[in-house]
């Protein structure tokens, strides 16, 4: 169960300062818009954070495209937003920080061989629900998901959309429990990223065949067999590579329940 | 072993089995196998269908694609359909093309679309959890679980199923 509060803490409060700018094709306007800054938290979703920003360049744009799907690229890279905000940096930004973030943005030519479409905050909802599922059938069989009230779900996703901790985590340290007589998940719920966004999924126990606490090196070992001094981060921090999978899942795990570790 | 999952070799099998029956009627699914994470080892169907629309008669090609669910343990049905100019088609326009008469509530809690965990892009996925639930009726019955599985949910979608297959 997750005791270190100090952590979770920090984790939760982490926040990422933006500048948006729109894409230098799409401005229909003699005068050029200012750019929009924004301190987001990491932990949220950019489809969450980004209504005032649109609102604020929607006069710069031609009539028809005011209605279409706005998307986000940092450097050419269209960004996935059904992925945290804070994950996202580390990915691209994570060994070379750039801050502010300086990100594009678009209302036309919508990437949709990339981008899930997003039309509105209801399909934020079901993919952050259905990833808290996902979770806890590999922690708990989904037995703590599926004994929940609807209300308790809805704490969960309105303590994230409301950026309150103590909302999110009087229902969350539930699914942070584990059950039985061992101490720990069934699974962990972790995916690893390499550099082109490719993430490697594979069903990780939190012990050793030993019954030992299993810890970062003794998996990366397992899927970099033959890499030496594999680096992983998350939260915009190296983990050190002592640390315990059972602990990390339950204090380094996004809202989502899944540890989401990027290959530096 | 749970009751209502399947190993990985299991879904291996089945879909190996499938691919033989398939190859027998020229049914045209492919099996792509990942000799090192069995997981990652799909079978995927082409095909290009006729669908009339406002009294137009319209050209789509739909791929289909059953992978295997690491985190459910369970076979996943996924696909795309693009029109004639090559546009994914959105998820309101897939569900007027079905056979059978659904509900949007009850098409929409059950297909989502969602990045790929083979191919890291954006397919419409069958939600897994109600699948789990449809194997665990069927699975000592069934002789190979990715035709009961297909034989399941085929009739939400213009997919046919050869009765060869054995259902």
């Amino acid at each position: 169960m997750a005791n270190d509060r100090e952590v979770l803490r920090e984790i939760w409060d982490g926040k990422l300062p933006i500048c948006f700018q729109l894409d230098q094709e799409e401005i229909m306007e003699i005068q050029q818009p200012d750019p929009f800054y924004v301190m987001v938290p990491r932990l949220s979703y950019f489809p969450l954070v980004t209504d005032k920003m649109k609102r604020h360049f929607l006069r710069y744009i031609s009539q028809e495209s005011a209605d279409s799907e706005m998307w986000l690229d940092y450097n050419g890279q269209p960004l996935k937003w059904h992925y945290p905000i804070g994950f996202l940096y580390d990915l691209y930004c994570g060994s070379d920080p750039q801050l502010p973030w300086t990100l594009t943005v678009h209302f036309t030519k919508f990437p949709e061989n990339i981008l899930l479409h997003c039309t509105n905050k209801d399909v934020v909802e079901a993919h952050f629900m259905s990833t808290i599922k996902e979770a806890d059938v590999l922690k708990h069989r989904g037995q703590v998901m599926s004994t929940m009230q609807k209300k308790d779900h809805n704490q969960l996703w309105l303590g994230l959309q409301n950026d309150k901790f103590d909302q999110f985590w009087a229902i969350n340290r539930r699914l942070m429990e584990s059950h039985g007589e061992n101490e720990g998940f069934k699974h962990i719920p972790i995916r690893i990223y390499s550099d082109d966004g490719t993430c490697n999924q594979r069903l990780v126990s939190p012990k050793n065949n030993d019954g030992s606490r299993k810890i970062l090196q003794q998996l990366i070992s397992e899927i970099f067999p033959d890499k030496t001094e594999v680096k992983l981060r998350t939260h915009g921090i190296m983990i050190p590579p002592d640390t315990p999978l059972q602990w990390l899942s339950e204090h380094m795990s996004y809202p989502d329940n899944f540890l989401h570790l990027c290959v530096c | 072993m749970d009751i209502d999952t399947i190993t990985p070799e299991d879904f291996l099998a089945s879909a190996k089995h499938f691919i033989e029956i398939s190859d027998k009627i020229h049914d045209g699914w492919r099996i792509y196998e990942h000799k090192n994470e069995i997981h990652k080892s799909y079978i995927k169907k082409e095909a290009f269908i006729t669908f009339k629309s406002q009294n137009e008669l319209c050209l789509y090609k739909i791929e289909y694609v059953i992978f295997y669910n690491l985190s459910y343990g369970v076979p996943s049905f996924s696909f795309n359909v693009w029109n004639s100019p090559g546009t994914l088609l959105k998820l309101e326009e897939i569900r007027q093309m079905c056979f059978i008469q659904i509900t949007k509530e009850e098409f929409y809690s059950v297909i989502t679309q969602q990045e790929h965990p083979i191919f890291h892009r954006p397919y419409f996925i069958m939600h897994p959890c109600h699948t789990a639930q449809l194997l665990k009726e069927f699975k000592n019955k069934s002789r190979n679980i990715v035709v009961t599985f297909l034989g399941l949910i085929s009739p939400l979608l213009r997919l046919n199923l050869s009765l060869e297959y054995g259902l």
